[in-house]
């Protein structure tokens, strides 16, 4: 014991996992150049505090000092303060929500001076830590509903509160733990049918409420199906509900002189058939039904009423970019204007790209945000294709080692955490670049390690380097360290 | 948990990664490496590709000075995507270009369609209203420099021509040479030497930021090239007398053309009704070119070159000429004339002189029924067997002096006018015809259609006893040692130069001699001129007066041509107008100023043109 101490001290970055780090210097500086590059002023002076790059500067060295007290620090205190960094993620999150500042209408700052920090970069490590030490219990099991209905509160209540402050991009990242669920055992017919929620959510402007909830009827009884097999009765379920719906519909054409709808008819018999289904499942006592139900019930309720939603809960700039991101409204000089003009920046790149400083869509302020969201345009337009290889193959690297890192762990709550950051990171570079090239919507949310921005890379720091100095103590359980 | 399905699912998880790359990686690649529309859309928000427009060259006449100068101007652009959300103060932009709001509103809805395009505004700001735009500078707004024609004689407008905005036709047979905007010349010397004038514009690529600020030069400057001034042009016009000749002519319709005989310069071209050239430039040009096309006077129409009078009398010199070439005809030859000459039915009157007369008395006194003997004695020359065949020789003969074709000049528009050929008679006739029923062509009437320019070339073909050089316009072309080598040429006639000596005689007779002839009024002492005159019926109304004329006789400086619709006899108006010219061209003075007013005063309200 006092052996292995003693070798701690003797040599601070033992076993911490030099690949990682490297990617992360590697990332950082990377962005650094672009981030001069982008917002180099020429109105004021090269080294004023003013050019945000030398503010940057100052970021970057307040991250690399709070990497390395992260690495000084014990590793057990992530575990053993997990909830505590959680609460204290809720109240910060809840504490901006009532004094913060608004920008771009989202309020989600703190300002302190000319400094602003935005809680949700730090409440998102927080959730990590509470979701790898809830799910890093001995007793924990996935495949029971109750504790997965723990883990959804500890993933869901930040996400409200941020979905609150009008920041649903940042928000939604947390969605992106269905990642680690999926690892940690999650049957896939409940991620499956999730995920093809969520797009539905987005495409519902494009079907009738009618088509859309026969499509989750018939996915909701697929994946039933799948996970508890007898596909017979499944499927004479769901061709119960759909004849009765159609007798219901004919009934009131003729009988009643249309007083229903085909979707009220439908609506009406799917309760009918959730209330037949709910009891079936109580008696035979299966639990996997009722958690798909309770999927199919939510996404019934927020699916073909995705309108409604969209009109009440979304913000103006919101919806004009989820409709000019499904093709539905164009408007090249308004909305689809970011989107727009960063494809424009990073096609003109071509293969070697314009050169630091040569990109003249970044140079003559073309591309809005290029410093902050729309870094990746200053890679593409000065970097070129291979610059964008780097960049992206880095951030591949980087999410595949974290997962490798995770799967070397003896300790649960260590591998977990891994996936959790490996996740975040996944998601902000599929919706960061996937806005930049027109591939997702637009959501404020940056790419890590390059976007301008203290929060944002102070956060990400700690959220990496926790995973790697969780990485790197001896890999012994950490619960018998502290016995 | 089995071992093997967490090796499934990490897998899975794995090859999701690698998944989102993918798609990722393509996309960028696709629209770095593949879909080529992203650079020129680059190019199109940062790249300006501004015209440096090239100054047009001058016009200037013989003596140097200024017909046509170029001045500054603006062309007032507006790009619409520049403009910016916040606007700008529509009323003050209107009130200092001086367009209407309505105007403005209409080519900002233009300017949407094609919103990084640069839509013109308004056309011929001036340069004190630029720099006052520049000092308020309103988005998305900029001007281009032009230069615009200026005319500060105000003279020759049928003959300088005009401007116009290049149409779909021209900048497709331009090849390349046009764009949109770009002006031609359509008429006179601007159309003729539009190649020259023109000159070559540059153009400078500028970077501009996402406001339109403009932020540098392409490349260094690399891609830009600078404007070639057009080259100036010396006219062979005399301004000054060219002004004189259309304040002459002024409430006439008609046309004056004199030429250098010993060179073929054009030195006076005057259309009348003219008009002044600095009505067809700038903003007003539309309504001022409509007004223009609605005169029943027609003063767009180039009469010098285009018109298609009777000659009259003064193709009696041409008969002669043929007549002697022919040898049907001696200058001592004399024929007697009652009033006229008659036979049968058919008579051509002739006004009361001494009878018989020689040629050149006959010359002097325009006598007609000395030279329907002529005309007959051509053309019913029995060595040809008949009238037709000798028709042809007789067409042969007046063609070789430039009439019934083009004469080739530089001048654009130039008409041939109309000398009646055997065909055309053997057709209207149906093949049944002689000298008698063609009568009226000895003394210039009938089917006879001459342009002023080939009656001025007339006159300068006797002044030079035999030849004349294809009449031009221009006589130095700024970067060039010479013209055209075709107006350095001698032309002859089929007439040997001997035989021009008494014509001319009988011209210098007419003028000099008092009593013997038709165009004594024409007499400036030490001159020496000599004319003829011409009374050309016409079945329109009043005969066109018309004078030819030609002096020194002897080493003549000047010929020229004058030409009046409805002017009566051509001693009346014509005539006083070529006297008055020629003595101030040659003496810069003028001893009769009497004369003027004559002129001015001449009762003239032609029904023909009456509104």
């Amino acid at each position: 014991m006092l052996n292995s101490r003693k070798k701690n001290q003797i040599s601070l970055f033992e076993g911490v996992d030099s690949v990682a780090v490297i990617i992360y210097f590697l990332l950082v500086l990377i962005g650094f150049v672009n981030i001069v590059s982008a917002s180099y002023n020429d109105e004021i002076e090269a080294f004023s505090f003013a050019q945000n790059y030398i503010k940057q500067i100052f970021w970057m060295g307040a991250a690399f000092s709070v990497a390395l007290i992260i690495l000084l620090l014990d590793s057990r205190y992530y575990h053993m303060y997990a909830y505590y960094a959680y609460a204290g993620g809720i109240l910060l999150l809840i504490a901006v929500l009532l004094f913060g500042r608004e920008v771009n209408g989202a309020k989600a700052w703190f300002e302190f001076g000319s400094v602003r920090i935005q809680p949700v970069e730090f409440a998102k490590i927080a959730t990590a830590l509470a979701t790898a030490r809830l799910m890093s219990n001995y007793s924990f099991s996935i495949k029971r509903l109750g504790h997965l209905m723990r883990v959804a509160f500890i993933i869901f209540l930040p996400l409200a509160i941020i979905i609150l402050q009008n920041d649903t991009g940042s928000g939604v990242v947390l969605c992106s733990f269905i990642f680690v669920l999926y690892r940690e055992g999650l049957n896939k017919w409940i991620c499956i049918p999730m995920i093809i929620v969520a797009v539905l959510f987005i495409c519902s402007f494009l079907f009738t409420p009618l088509f859309l909830l026969l499509l989750l009827l018939i996915i909701f009884t697929a994946s039933s199906a799948m996970m508890i097999g007898s596909w017979r009765m499944h499927i004479m379920f769901l061709a119960a509900i759909c004849l009765s719906a159609m007798l219901l519909y004919g009934l009131s054409m003729f009988v009643f002189g249309g007083t229903l709808s085909g979707y009220a008819s439908l609506l009406i018999m799917t309760i009918v058939g959730v209330v037949v289904a709910a009891i079936y499942a109580f008696r035979k006592n299966i639990a996997a039904m009722f958690l798909t139900l309770g999927i199919f019930i939510i996404s019934v309720a927020f699916v073909p009423t995705a309108d409604t939603i969209f009109e009440s809960v979304l913000k103006e700039h919101q919806k004009v970019r989820i409709l000019s991101f499904l093709g539905i409204m164009s408007d090249p000089s308004g909305a689809d204007y970011n989107v727009n003009q960063s494809k424009i920046a990073i096609g003109s790149g071509g293969l070697f790209g314009k050169g630091f400083m040569e990109g003249t869509q970044i140079k003559y302020n073309f591309v809005p945000e290029k410093h902050t969201d729309f870094i990746f345009c200053t890679v593409g337009e000065e970097w070129g294709f291979i610059g964008s290889m780097i960049v992206l193959g880095l951030l591949c690297a980087l999410i595949l080692r974290l997962m490798k890192m995770g799967e070397r762990q003896e300790e649960p709550f260590s591998r977990i955490y891994s996936y959790c950051v490996a996740a975040i990171l996944l998601f902000h570079v599929l919706v960061n670049v996937g806005m930049t090239v027109g591939l997702m919507p637009v959501m404020g949310i940056p790419l890590p390690f390059l976007s301008y921005g203290g929060s944002s890379l102070v956060a990400f720091t700690i959220l990496v380097f926790v995973a790697i100095r969780l990485d790197a103590s001896p890999r012994k359980g950490l619960m018998s360290a502290v016995r | 948990m089995s071992g093997n399905d967490t090796y499934i699912r990490r897998m899975i998880l794995q090859a999701i990664v690698y998944g989102i790359f993918a798609v990722i990686a393509l996309r960028v690649g696709y629209i770095q490496l593949f879909d080529s529309k992203y650079k020129s859309l680059a190019d199109g928000n940062v790249l300006r590709y501004e015209v440096l427009y090239a100054p047009r060259g001058e016009i200037i006449d013989r003596n140097g000075e200024y017909l046509v100068q170029s001045k500054e101007c603006y062309d007032l652009m507006v790009t619409y995507r520049d403009i910016g959300k916040q606007g700008f103060d529509t009323v003050r932009l209107c009130e200092l270009v001086g367009i209407s709001k309505e105007k403005l509103l209409r080519v900002l809805r233009d300017a949407r369609s094609a919103p990084r395009k640069a839509t013109l505004v308004a056309a011929f700001v001036p340069t004190e209203v630029k720099v006052r735009l520049d000092e308020y500078n309103f988005p998305g707004f900029h001007s281009v420099y032009r230069t615009m024609r200026n005319y500060p004689r105000k003279i020759g407008g049928n003959l300088l021509g005009y401007l116009e905005e290049v149409n779909r036709n021209d900048i497709k047979e331009g090849e390349g040479e046009y764009k949109m905007g770009d002006y031609i010349g359509r008429a006179g010397v601007e159309a003729a030497y539009e190649k020259y004038l023109r000159g070559d514009d540059g153009v400078m690529i500028l970077e501009k930021d996402a406001h339109g600020a403009i932020k540098g030069s392409y490349m260094d400057g690399m891609y830009d090239t600078l404007p070639v001034a057009g080259k100036r042009i010396t006219c062979t016009i005399d301004a000054r007398l060219q002004a004189f000749a259309e304040e002459l002519m002024e409430g006439l319709v008609g046309a004056v053309v004199a030429i250098e005989p010993q060179t073929g310069e054009i030195l006076v071209m005057a259309s009348s009704p003219t008009f002044d050239p600095d009505e067809l430039i700038g903003r007003e040009r539309g309504n001022n070119y409509m007004r223009l096309l609605r005169n029943k006077r027609n003063p767009l129409f180039n009469r010098a070159v285009k018109a298609k009078y009777p000659p009259g009398s003064t193709f009696k010199l041409v008969q002669g000429l043929i007549g002697l070439q022919e040898g049907v005809l001696t200058p001592a030859q004399a024929y007697p004339c009652h009033l006229g000459y008659h036979v049968g039915r058919i008579s051509q009157k002739c006004h009361p002189h001494a009878s018989p007369l020689d040629l050149r008395n006959a010359v002097a006194q325009s006598c007609n029924a000395y030279f329907c003997y002529v005309f007959r004695d051509i053309i019913d020359n029995r060595k040809y067997g008949s009238v037709k065949k000798g028709l042809e020789v007789w067409t042969d003969y007046v063609k070789s002096f430039g009439y019934g074709r083009k004469l080739d000049s530089d001048f654009i528009g130039e008409g041939p006018g109309t000398v009646p050929t055997r065909e055309f008679y053997d057709k209207r006739y149906r093949g049944s015809w002689n000298s008698l029923t063609v009568l009226s062509l000895s003394i210039g009437q009938g089917e006879l259609g001459c342009t002023p320019l080939q009656m001025a070339n007339l006159a300068a073909t006797i002044a030079n006893r035999g030849y004349y050089y294809i009449p031009h316009i221009v006589k130095a072309i700024e970067g060039q040692d010479s013209i055209d080598r075709r107006f350095y040429e001698k032309q002859y006639t089929k007439v040997d130069s001997e035989h021009f000596t008494p014509i001319a005689e009988g011209m210098w007779r007419g003028v000099n001699v008092q009593g013997a002839g038709t165009s004594w009024r024409a007499y400036v002492p030490g001159l020496d001129i000599c004319g003829k005159t011409g009374t050309a019926q016409n079945p329109h109304g009043k005969d066109h007066s018309t004078f030819l004329s030609f002096a020194p006789k002897d080493n003549p400086k000047i010929a020229i041509s004058v030409y009046v619709e409805f002017g009566g006899f051509g001693a009346t108006i014509a005539l006083p107008i070529a006297s008055l010219l020629e003595e101030y061209y040659l003496t810069d003075t003028i001893t009769r100023p009497h004369l003027i007013e004559t002129i001015k005063n001449f009762p003239y309200n032609p029904r023909h043109y009456a509104e």
